[in-house]
């Protein structure tokens, strides 16, 4: 049978970790087979589920860019079962991938629009992808600002690309935690009031967030006080999944599946679904 | 289509021994005080005189199938490096159900647009689904939790199956509904059935004819919807729910499953389990986040999905087969149909009220 | 005036200072009775009694703690409810117990053994003597011994142990030969004298068509992990996903040994079971030994401490020191 089985991990090998908070670890890996590790392209937003054979599979964002495909990179904060099995891996480990699932950011109707990043903790992961994949076509886009914040220091992930993204002069990068601490050179405040100061245009500009739900919550009433519209303002969401392609039926808000009409949404759409979250 | 044949009861079980030569052939048979699908032996003949306590899904759906299996391979030279092996599993056989009602067959139609779609087509259910046939028996008289005809169907209603049944005197009016049910009929055993398949019509006219009148749910899809935030009357509906899965596990229709990994030493097995809406752990994240924390949200999601969410992707066409199983075999009579009737009549008293605004 | 008639007007009394009362109303058909939550005045002219209320109501109470709410309990009902009480999984202060004499409930599957088809009966009626359906095919006329669930035709507490308003005269209890103990009667008898591969064959063949649907465990009123069952836990894996007899009667071994001089033996486990796996068996036969060893029937007295809540240093029947 050459028919498509969707449940079919390919495997693969994690080629690198690292430890970016206490519970976050970034697993880059690569397929196994290289001619499919050649073949593979995905758009940035899209989804993967990691498979841990013996514990099972957990969906999350692939947040490295398509524009540098040697590996496929996932943050993965300890949660669960399968999560706290993925930190006990390492490099050389293997793991089945299946991705890339998903809808994606819609970057072409953002071409030529000014974009403000706002990430909280974890919620960094789905924006790195796109960043990144804007950084690489730079010149298709207006400004871009970034907002990254999170608890403490500590919670800081994606250290190794916060250097350069502070250093850029074709950015705007702010970082915050929620209290001051020693060593701390950059903004403290709560996201929601650090971009109420930033004031970003919402003239011809997109909004791209994502983060723990209080976050978004008044990451949202900060938006629309700016003046951004429902339809500027973008986000992942996430669910419990298991398929991964519209059939095991628990991701659904309504008549919407997050994991094939998902994970990206602008709110002008999630206005329109049912209210369970 | 050919013409109808005739089997004498008698000759029942020597038919289905003749299948049961080609076919694994999955029969109603009485199990303790219950009536269950279980292969055809030849020991005990098949009970047709009450509705199986289970529909027939696990001939195309198991409870439990396993998707792949993986095996660790240490490397000789650095046993600290182990590879892994994974194959995909899919084994089905050609199978045939008998005696299953027009209802209980119907419900893979349901499983059909959402695992066979131009979207996605699962191979394991695609495989089973193209090795089942079904010879289904016709019912003469509606049961009390009967409602079929609530959602487009009815008791002769052959759509999902191969051979339509009709009980008649002494006997069963075979009918093919297509090809492959003709090739099914291809057996010395049947006879022509003359005039009892007018017989068998007017079996059919009556007991489409017995069934009370039907309500119209067509406004259920937009109903549930405006009533999905109303949480008290999802309370309400729902306080007698003790949530536990026995509706979605003998629902012909419901397809959730969940995936998990059973590990033994160096290999292992992916399974895929039916799983069931109605569970806490259903939608509980890792987080500890849970979208639907109670069985309220819960029951208001597996109504939702039956007769608002499913038409608005397939057309219309809703994802209950009517036959009653949830209401009958609910430990405490939770009653689908009310609770559909309550959420039409619920969003109308609103749009009533509003309109008065 | 009739019991339920006493009843309506108690719980029409109380009904103002509380959240609902936990009745049963009439279900989708004649042969079923149906939980039923009591709101409003107009609610109450729906309550109903008799023998097709079968349900056990106090598996509700757990989720209702801290909260003011009325129940209707028959006698075996009442010791769900006490033995919550004495688990304090529910506080007696906030539950207003209406108590009701029970004369015996219907077995639905026992019924169905006589009329097959139960979901084509039209109407019943029944009297001292008999049940009558009425069915497509004419009446038919089941005797009540033969038509009554097991428990009571030995029932002991045929009055709600506890109650702040009892609708009715006390009933008193059942008599014969075998009463007054947690016997099974014949069914646990035959299972204790077949050879363990028989027994376990007997089990095998009876878990085959156990569909997991846990309605067991939750119509169980002593069931009270409810969302954080062990069958669930995947991370444990006390339970495998396989769909064999094995593993599900492994969940049936959990089931009985968490229940452990807590059952009270209302069989709402094997009535609730869709596929009438005789479950209740494996209950009986604990609650025989829990009796044996502490001399203790669960749900009796709200003082009373569940035996497996506590210890002795010497327990009177567990003679571990002469092993």
């Amino acid at each position: 049978m050459t028919e498509i089985n969707p449940y079919l991990p390919e495997p693969a090998t994690i080629l690198e970790t690292i430890q970016e908070t206490p519970t976050i670890k970034t697993f880059r890996v690569r397929l196994d087979d290289p001619a499919k590790m050649r073949s593979f392209s995905f758009q940035p937003g899209q989804v993967g589920q990691l498979s841990v054979f013996g514990a099972g599979e957990a969906t999350f964002v692939i947040n490295s860019s398509p524009t540098r495909l040697d590996h496929l990179q996932f943050s993965v904060m300890r949660a669960g079962e399968v999560t706290s099995r993925l930190h006990g891996l390492a490099a050389g480990d293997k793991v089945g991938v299946r991705a890339p699932l998903g809808n994606h950011f819609p970057y072409e109707a953002m071409k030529g629009r000014d974009i403000v990043f706002i990430g909280g903790g974890i919620g960094m992961a789905p924006l790195r992808t796109l960043l990144l994949f804007m950084l690489d076509n730079r010149a298709d886009y207006g400004k871009i600002s970034l907002l990254y914040g999170a608890r403490s220091p500590v919670d800081m992930a994606f250290k190794a690309d916060l250097p350069d993204w502070t250093a850029r002069s074709d950015m705007t990068t702010v970082l915050t935690i929620d209290r001051e601490a020693e060593g701390w050179e950059h903004t403290v405040g709560l996201i929601p009031n650090v971009l109420l100061e930033m004031a970003p245009s919402p003239d011809n500009a997109v909004a791209v967030t994502c983060g723990p739900p209080i976050m978004i919550k008044f990451t949202l009433q900060a938006l629309k006080r700016l003046g951004f519209g429902d339809e500027q303002i973008y986000t992942t969401l996430e669910k419990r999944m298991k398929c991964g392609v519209g059939l095991c039926g628990r991701c659904n808000i309504g008549a919407k599946y997050v994991c094939v009409d998902g994970p990206v949404f602008s709110y002008a759409q999630l206005r329109e679904l049912p209210n369970e979250l | 289509m050919s013409a109808a044949a005739y089997l004498p009861a008698p000759r029942l079980g020597e038919w289905l021994k003749e299948l049961s030569g080609r076919y694994l052939v999955l029969a109603p048979q009485a199990r303790g005080d219950t009536v269950v699908f279980a292969p055809f032996t030849g020991d005990a003949e098949p009970v047709l005189d009450r509705d199986a306590a289970m529909p027939p899904k696990q001939a195309v759906f198991p409870a439990t199938e396993e998707l792949l299996r993986y095996r660790r391979v240490k490397d000789p030279e650095d046993p600290g490096k182990v590879d892994v092996e994974v194959s995909a599993s899919l084994r089905a056989v050609e199978t045939v159900v008998f005696g299953a009602k027009p209802c209980g067959a119907r419900g893979f139609l349901a499983y059909d647009r959402v695992f066979r779609s131009p979207a996605i087509s699962d191979p394991y259910y695609a495989a089973r689904r193209a090795k089942t046939l079904f010879i289904t028996m016709a019912c003469a008289a509606p049961g009390n939790s009967c409602f079929c005809h609530w959602v487009g169907s009815g008791p002769s209603d052959s759509s999902g199956s191969d051979i339509l049944l009709t009980p008649v005197a002494d006997g069963f009016v075979v009918q093919a509904v297509n090809e492959r049910g003709e090739e099914l009929m291809n057996s010395p055993l049947l006879e022509p059935a003359g005039t009892r398949e007018a017989k068998a019509r007017e079996i059919q006219d009556a007991a489409a004819k017995a069934l009370p009148a039907a309500p119209d749910i067509s406004r259920a899809k937009d109903s549930l919807m405006a009533v999905f935030e109303d949480l008290a009357f999802w309370e309400e509906v729902s306080a007698k729910c003790i949530s536990c899965g026995a509706c979605t596990y003998l629902c012909p229709t419901c397809y959730c499953f969940d995936i998990g990994d059973e590990d033994k030493g160096m290999s292992g097995r992916r399974l895929r389990t039916w799983d069931n809406c109605m569970s806490f752990r259903f939608t509980l994240e890792a987080s500890g986040h849970n979208p639907r924390p109670t069985k309220a949200h819960r029951l208001r999601n597996r109504v939702g999905h039956k007769f608002s969410y499913y038409p608005a992707l397939h057309g219309g066409a809703v994802a209950c087969c009517g036959c009653g199983r949830c209401v009958r075999l609910c430990p405490v009579s939770v009653d689908i149909r009310e609770i559909v009737l309550a959420a039409i009549a619920r969003a109308a008293r609103v749009r009533e009220e509003s309109a008065h605004d | 005036m009739s019991a339920l008639e006493m009843l309506k007007d108690k719980i029409r009394e109380a009904l103002p200072s509380l959240e609902f009362v936990i009745g049963w109303e009439q279900g989708f058909d004649a042969l079923h009775a149906t939980p039923f939550f009591m709101r409003t005045a107009e609610d109450v002219e729906k309550l109903v009694f008799g023998p097709l209320c079968v349900h056990n109501l106090s598996t509700y109470l757990p989720s209702f703690r801290g909260r003011k709410v009325g129940i209707v309990l028959k006698g075996c009902d009442s010791r769900g409810a006490i033995e919550l009480m004495q688990e304090k999984l529910v506080e007696r202060e906030n539950v207003v117990i209406f108590g009701l004499p029970c004369s015996g409930v219907a077995d639905l599957a026992k019924l169905g053994r006589f009329a097959g088809d139960l979901d084509r009966v039209l109407a019943v009626t029944w009297d001292d003597e008999t049940f009558v359906l009425t069915t497509p095919a004419g009446e038919v006329r089941v005797p009540r011994e033969a038509a009554l669930a097991d428990k009571c035709l030995t029932c002991q507490f045929p009055n709600a142990l506890e109650a702040d308003h009892f609708a009715g005269e006390p009933l008193p209890p059942a008599t014969g030969p075998d009463m007054g103990s947690d016997r099974g009667g014949e069914e646990l008898a035959a299972l204790e004298a077949m050879a363990p591969a028989d027994l376990m064959a007997y089990w095998a063949e009876a878990m085959e068509r156990c569909i997991r649907c846990y309605a067991c465990r939750n119509a169980c009123p002593m069931c009270v992990c409810r969302d954080h069952c062990i069958a669930h836990r995947r991370d444990l894996q006390w339970l495998g996903q396989d769909d064999t007899p094995r593993e599900k009667l492994m969940f049936q071994l959990i089931h009985t040994l968490h229940l452990a001089g807590r059952c009270t033996e209302c069989g709402e486990c094997q009535r609730a079971c869709p596929v009438g796996i005789p479950i209740l068996a494996l209950r009986r036969k604990m609650n025989r030994v829990i009796r044996e060893l502490f001399d203790y029937q669960a749900g009796l007295d709200l003082q009373a401490v569940p035996p497996l809540f506590t210890f002795q240093v010497e327990e009177a029947n567990i003679e571990e020191r002469k092993w």
